[in-house]
Formats: C-alpha cells, sequence, structure tokens
C-alpha cells in the first residue's frame, strides 16, 4: 500500500512539473483575430481577408519544444472589398475552391529570434503541401495573450496560377501573409 | 528687342504637348474599349493596368500644359472667322482641358471605389482617391464612360474643324499646330 501511496504521489508531481513546463492550450478568437494578405496586380498591392478560419494554438515561451499552431482556413471565405476579384480567385485556375476548399497549416519546429520568435510548418494549399516559415510576436495578457506575425510565400509553388495566372507580368508570384490571433484558453 | 507681337504659330513646347496627349489619348482609347468588353480575367487586368498608367501620364501632362498655356497664350484666330465660329473653337477647346483633368480624375476614382489601386507602370502607386464603395464606383465607371463619348464627339469636330480650315478657309490654323512646317500667310 505504501508503495502504491509513493507512486501515486511521484505521478502527481510529475505531472505538476510537465504542467508547469508545457504550453498552453488557445484557440484562435474568430471575432477578433485577422487572417490578411496582400497581393500585388498591375503593381499595385491588394488586400485580402479570410473571414472563417480556426487555429489551434500550443504555446509558451518556456516550452517551444512543445509548442504547436494548426491553422485550417476556408478558402472560400475569402474576401478582397471586390466580387468579381473573390470570384476570380475562387475560381477553377487559382484556389479552385471547388476541389481545395480548405488550406491547413501546422508547424512542426520553433526558434526564438531576436525580435520574437520564428516558426517553420507545413502549408497545404490548392493540393501541394510545402514548408512555410513565419515570424510572429507572442504578447503574453491575462486571458488575451496575442500572436501577430506575418509570413511570404510564392503563389505558383502551390500551383496558384493555371493557364494565363502562371504569368507574373500582371499578379505577382509573391504574396505576403499577416495574422493576428487574439487567443483564448481551449475548451 | 522683345517682340510684343503676337505669336502666330504654337510653340514648340504647345505643339509637342498637343500631339503627345492626342496619341495618348488615342491609345486610351483603344485599351479601354478593348478592355471593356473582354471577361474578367487576366487580359482585361492587363490592359486596364496600362489603361491606368497611361491616364495618370495624361492627367500630370494636362497639368504642365495648362501651366504653360497660362503663361504662354495661343496664337490669334485669324480675323475672318465669324463670332459663331469663335465662340464654337473656344468651347472645344475649354471641353477639351475641362475633360484632361475629368476623364484621368473619375478613372482613378472609380478605381479607389473599386478596390483596385492605381500603379504608375509598376515604379509607385497612387493614393486611394475614396474608399471602397460599390455604389460610387457603379456611378463613377458610367460618368467615365459617358464622358468618353463626349471626348471621342469633340475630338472628331476638332479634327473635322482643323482640316475645315486647311483645305476649305485655307488658312494656317492648322498649320501652326504641325511641328516642322512653316507658318505662311495663306489668306
Amino acid at each position: 500500500m505504501m508503495r502504491r501511496g509513493a507512486l501515486a504521489v511521484a505521478l502527481f508531481a510529475a505531472a505538476a512539473v510537465a504542467g508547469a513546463a508545457g504550453p498552453a492550450s488557445y484557440t484562435a478568437d474568430p471575432a477578433a483575430s485577422r487572417l490578411e494578405f496582400t497581393g500585388v496586380q498591375e503593381g499595385a498591392e491588394f488586400k485580402g481577408t479570410f473571414r472563417k478560419f480556426t487555429a489551434a494554438v500550443d504555446f509558451a515561451p518556456e516550452a517551444l519544444a512543445s509548442a504547436r499552431f494548426d491553422v485550417q482556413i476556408d478558402l472560400n471565405s475569402l474576401d478582397t472589398m471586390d466580387k468579381d476579384r473573390d470570384q476570380t480567385i475562387r475560381g477553377p485556375d487559382l484556389f479552385d475552391i471547388a476541389h481545395y476548399p480548405t488550406a491547413h497549416y501546422v508547424t512542426r519546429s520553433f526558434t526564438k529570434t531576436a525580435t520574437g520568435y520564428s516558426a517553420v510548418g507545413a502549408l497545404t494549399l490548392h493540393g501541394v503541401t510545402k514548408d512555410v516559415p513565419i515570424d510572429f510576436q507572442f504578447v503574453a495578457a491575462a486571458g488575451k495573450s496575442k500572436i501577430e506575425g506575418t509570413a511570404k510565400l510564392k503563389r505558383l509553388e502551390f500551383g496558384v496560377g493555371q493557364g494565363d495566372w502562371k504569368s507574373t507580368a500582371e499578379v505577382k508570384d509573391e504574396v505576403k501573409v499577416a495574422f493576428s490571433l487574439v487567443l483564448k484558453p481551449a475548451p | 528687342m522683345p517682340n510684343h507681337d503676337p505669336p502666330t504659330r504654337y510653340s514648340g513646347v504647345a505643339q509637342s504637348f498637343h500631339w503627345i496627349i492626342a496619341a495618348l489619348i488615342v491609345t486610351q482609347f483603344i485599351l479601354g474599349w478593348t478592355a471593356v468588353d473582354l471577361p474578367s480575367g487576366m487580359h482585361k487586368l492587363a490592359l486596364f493596368g496600362r489603361h491606368k498608367s497611361v491616364g495618370m501620364t495624361v492627367l500630370l501632362l494636362a497639368i504642365l500644359r495648362l501651366l504653360w498655356r497660362f503663361k504662354h497664350p495661343p496664337p490669334d484666330l485669324p480675323p475672318a472667322m465669324t463670332p459663331v465660329e469663335r465662340v464654337l473653337a473656344r468651347a472645344t477647346h475649354i471641353a477639351f482641358y475641362v475633360l484632361l483633368f475629368a476623364m484621368p480624375i473619375t478613372g482613378w476614382m472609380m478605381s479607389s471605389a473599386k478596390n483596385y489601386s492605381v500603379s504608375w507602370f509598376g515604379l509607385f502607386t497612387w493614393p486611394d482617391l475614396i474608399g471602397q464603395n460599390e455604389t460610387a464606383f457603379n456611378i463613377l465607371k458610367a460618368t467615365h464612360d459617358y464622358l468618353s463619348f463626349i471626348l471621342f464627339g469633340i475630338a472628331v469636330l476638332h479634327v473635322l474643324a482643323a482640316l475645315k480650315h486647311h483645305f476649305w478657309n485655307k488658312d494656317d490654323v492648322f498649320i501652326r499646330m504641325l511641328p516642322f512646317t512653316k507658318s505662311e500667310k495663306r489668306s
């Protein structure tokens, strides 16, 4: 009996230590969080927003080894403030949402940088999975922690641009991404 | 000895403004009227991209031309012209100047209203004049269209008038705007 009691205490202590060192789990508050992209067409930038996405975030600055972001994006929810452009991007030559309605990003590794953090993760978009690095800052606040960051990707690496849109003369290959996630504790 | 006589010919600068802007406006009609009939897609985007860059060039040249004209009055109209012809000639020229500003400005505004910012040949982006607004876009587009027909109409009138002066009246009204020629009193 004594041995079993000691084991229970030891397990509890181990769990408590792991709990303290492990990352906190959050989800992004959909109303307060933003996921934007900026493309260049005809030499002028245009911004788009994804109105629907979910983000599961495990993060604590002292536990980068077990940090993890998992983001699911509903591509149909894109909004570039122009219906014609939205429809074109949804269409078969760009996102082709009839076949690829969602994009998925999941991180693999995190590192501390001079100004914040960076992570490498795999983005699955248009049926293609490729690594995309992100840079971000973590702003801790009781009940309202925030992650703000940026990324760059090349649309053609994901096959986003078939037919005419393979050309980068009118729409540039590089697309900038910016995100701001307001975190609430995961249920 | 300063020459106080009014000039008998347009200066080289005035001729340059006239013919360069005329060539750009012909380009604008070709680009604009071709693009407007294309389906949404990259070719439409590309043609309108050029149309906007050329249009902003016309606006800049129109500003310079007007400033130049304030300092350098044009040669007098031939004394043989009737008062009605003078009013008609003057009204046409004023209408041209109004449209040289109204066309690019309504075009610039409609680009802003549709959230397609205007680039200048990819070198830099002009600021948006108004925010995204579909109703404003539709009104501005209709205005830009109507003005283009008015511009086309007075351009035809202008060319016919120049030819009438040259071949019918046999005065130097046409010749004095023509580079590399000499005006002679022909009547």
